[in-house]
């Protein structure tokens, strides 16, 4: 029995690596071939992304919900008595983001072949594509820290190319720059934590450390020597070995600032998350694989896996920042006039959710949301890529300057693009969390679960839940600015430009299909066959740990019906704002909107006081390095240069002198010799005639 | 009046012409030439100084003796200056130099 479900394992694994690296292997043929606009490329990496995409479906279904863990691994290297092995580790988190990853990768592929299609890089796109994608599915595999490291720097990379995909536009150019320095920022962050949890563990583990046998919970939580003899058999070795002391309480909150930086990066929260909407200057196909499945997902996924370290102050903490980051987002989202610039800080906002949901401990709903966010989040941004490539084309059709992106030119398109509205409307509802759509389980989940965690705490974190409910309505209202500005009302270019022709409709099928799909996604069938219990939803309960809280209780209605019966006001009160114009719109000076307009001025403070200081700071080392160090050097090398020039000179002139002198002096004496040896008889002749003279003179002077 | 010093004279020249040519000249045949100006001043010589003979004209029968060997020799000379032009397509003495070190 054990045999054959070893084999079973072992094609288990090998359809997840298969499905891993199909996009590898993608990235690798779209690098040698031929051309910059060749459109076998976009086949390959869908291709690609829809085989893996099965194959992990498939992987799913054997792994999920079987409780049985999928572990295997082979020796990668070893340093001294330390072996790290590399390996694959599929559970339930893990094959989740497997397809998660895969199905939105999907529908985005499928999109980009149309959207990149007059592009002169279309080549590279879809190169960087299935790297973004492999990285992002080897992440979510890897069944070590070191592996999860790597993968983690590499979906940053990838991300960094795609960001900056024109980087011929100086703004593109900046964006990744700054994504870039914001990820290296966390990355820092995420490898004090894995050194500090394998100085302490002595084993890369993920398995070992977070997973069943756990010994990071036992040790920061727990005394060791009273779990000493209960521990398993095989972690009584390390403990022997790496010295039994449970992590110091300031190292166990060192490794959580660290893991929390790596997803305050990645996820975009604060305070690292003002690359987030700067991220934007990337292709609207890459902004939703970014926001939905591959980039934002990893931080999340990442507190999924390290999720049992934590203790409860830490988890409050995390609470509170993601509560934080989200109402900040929503309040930023509602002055936005950048289409994905308010889809990218909703995408913020959502993800504050997930981080809140993760330190009330609400796991499961954290992930589910998650999921669902990826559907609608992907689904919003595939609608804002269509409407924007329509602007651009009425753009470049009529020679105009505008912004494609500005929601205040757009107006009126939902007679135009009808299959876009109908799609941005399900995810515009499924983003409020209306009922009946996915939003609604997985948000509402995370509401009512925060009110029961706040319940007979101090009445300081209620402020938590009822912030988060705050989110929700501001959320219901920009979503609705939003969807009125760009699809209600007459499009207002044509106020401006009268006399501008337009030819702008849905696009073809690889516009349609994605939508279709990831519109199915985004309703409730797919997660619940009952549209408003979200514990009933067979990904709540697949991801659940530990007990779960009964589905009773006063918060599980009145949380639910408050909540959007208020939504509901709001987005009505929204409507009516915005679409009918009967209301002016707010003041444009008061104080509360130019925070909002400007971000809260998180750009303006870092450029202010960081930096501006590290620019400066590099500056002035550079001024040091340049001048002092520099100098000294360059003195040091005139110096030597001067002394090996008076040294050249001598033995130049001197002594190589003395020896040419020898070698002239020696030289003439035997070619004056040589002479009369030369042959020639005149010679022998003159010489004798002139040896004859000296002769007589010498007798006659003597 | 025509005195000894005078004969002297012209044959010192003419000892010091051939001489002169011997050494300087490039062609054999004038080398052989320097030669028979040498061998000439030689014999005014001994035609100038018979004048003090013990038996009259024995200077002068030494006279005509050299002439005839000069002219054998000056013939010897001009077969090998033909067979060194044979041998070595040249008659400059300077050229034929196989016999140096």
């Amino acid at each position: 029995m054990d045999n054959f479900l070893q084999a079973i394992d072992t094609l288990t694994i090998k359809f997840a690596l298969a499905a891993v690296l199909l996009p590898l292997l993608a990235f690798i043929i779209n690098l040698a071939l031929p051309g910059k606009n060749n459109k076998v490329a976009g086949w390959i990496s869908t291709g690609a992304i829809l085989i893996s995409c099965v194959l992990s479906v498939s992987v799913f279904s054997k792994v999920w919900n079987t409780d049985h863990l999928v572990h295997q691994q082979v020796l990668w290297f070893t340093i001294g008595d330390t072996k790290v092995y590399a390996g694959v580790l599929l559970n339930n988190l893990s094959v989740l983001m497997l397809v998660l990853v895969n199905v939105i990768a999907l529908p985005v592929h499928i999109y980009s072949t149309a959207y990149m299609k007059n592009d002169d890089g279309y080549n590279r796109y879809f190169a960087f594509l299935s790297l973004f994608c492999f990285s992002m599915l080897a992440l979510v595999v890897v069944d070590n820290l070191v592996l999860f490291y790597i993968f983690w720097e590499l979906v940053g990379f990838s991300s960094y190319l795609l960001i900056g995909f024109w980087f011929t536009r100086h703004k593109a150019v900046q964006a990744n720059k700054k994504a870039f320095i914001m990820n290296r920022i966390g990355d820092i962050g995420l490898l004090t934590a894995i050194i500090i949890l394998f100085t302490q563990y002595h084993t890369f583990d993920i398995d070992f450390l977070f997973g069943s046998i756990d010994i990071a919970k036992f040790a920061s939580v727990h005394d060791f020597w009273v779990f000493n003899t209960d521990l398993p058999s095989q972690v009584g070795s390390i403990w022997v070995k790496g010295g039994a002391v449970p992590l110091p309480i300031i190292w166990q909150y060192v490794a959580f600032a660290g893991i929390f930086l790596a997803v305050a990066a990645k996820s975009a929260q604060f305070p690292l998350h003002t690359w987030l909407p700067d991220a934007m200057e990337g292709p609207t196909s890459v902004s939703a694989l970014i926001h939905a499945a591959t980039m934002v997902a990893a931080g999340v996924f990442l507190l999924g896996r390290v999720y049992p370290v934590f203790n409860e102050t830490e988890l409050t903490i995390l609470a509170i920042i993601g509560c934080f980051t989200a109402f900040m987002a929503a309040t930023i989202a509602l002055t936005q006039n950048d289409f994905k610039r308010i889809l990218a800080y909703s995408t913020i906002s959502q993800l504050g959710y997930m981080i809140m949901a993760m330190g009330i401990g609400a796991y499961s709903s954290s992930l589910f949301h998650l999921v669902t966010h990826a559907f609608f989040k992907c689904l919003l941004f595939l609608v804002a890529g269509i409407v924007i490539h329509q602007m651009s084309h009425i753009r470049d059709d009529n020679k105009l300057e505008i912004d494609p992106q500005n929601i205040l030119n757009m107006g009126g398109l939902r007679k135009k693009m009808p299959l876009t509205f109908i799609a941005a409307l399900i995810g515009a509802l499924a983003l409020i969390g209306l009922p009946f759509t996915s939003g609604y389980l997985s948000k509402d989940g995370i509401l009512i679960q925060a009110f029961q965690w706040s319940e007979g705490k101090s009445f300081i974190y209620i402020l938590i839940p009822v912030f988060a409910v705050l989110t929700t309505w501001l959320t219901a209202f920009y979503v609705i600015r939003l969807i009125v500005k760009v699809f209600f009302g007459d499009l207002r270019l044509l106020e401006k430009y009268p006399s501008i022709k337009l030819h702008i409709a849905d696009g073809g099928w690889r516009y349609v299909l994605p939508l279709f799909i990831l519109a199915i996604g985004s309703l409730f069938p797919l997660f619940s066959i009952n549209p408003f219990s979200y514990e009933q939803s067979w990904l709540f309960k697949g991801v659940t740990i530990g007990h779960n809280v009964a589905g009773e209780g006063v918060y599980h209605i009145l949380v639910p019906v408050a909540v959007n019966i208020f939504s509901l006001l709001v987005v009505y009160g929204a409507y009516v704002i915005y679409a009918k114009r009967k209301i002016s719109p707010f003041s444009q000076t008061n104080a509360l909107w130019r925070l909002s307009f400007n971000e809260w001025y998180f750009d303006h403070f870092y450029k202010k006081y960081i930096v501006k200081p590290v620019m400066v700071l590099s500056r002035s080392v550079f001024w040091w390095d340049r001048r002092v160090i520099d100098g000294f050097i360059h003195t040091l090398a005139k110096t030597a240069m001067a002394l090996s020039k008076l040294t050249a000179w001598a033995d130049q002139h001197i002594i190589d002198g003395f020896l040419h002198l020898v070698v002239n002096v020696v030289q003439s004496v035997g070619n004056f010799a040589r002479r009369f040896q030369g042959g020639k008889v005149q010679y022998y002749l003159y010489s004798m005639l002139v040896i004859i003279l000296a002769l007589f003179i010498l007798k006659t002077l003597i | 009046m025509i005195s000894l010093t005078d004969f002297l004279i012209v044959s010192a020249v003419l000892f010091c012409v051939g001489l002169y040519m011997i050494v300087s000249k490039q062609n054999a045949i004038q080398v052989l030439i320097g030669i028979e100006l040498m061998l000439n001043a030689a014999i005014l010589n001994l035609v100038a100084f018979s004048k003090y003979d013990r038996f009259n004209n024995g200077g002068q029968m030494f006279a005509l003796f050299a002439i005839v060997l000069a002219a054998a020799t000056t013939a010897v000379a001009l077969a090998i200056i033909l067979n060194v032009y044979k041998q070595y397509k040249t008659i400059d003495p300077g050229e034929i130099n196989k016999l140096r070190d």
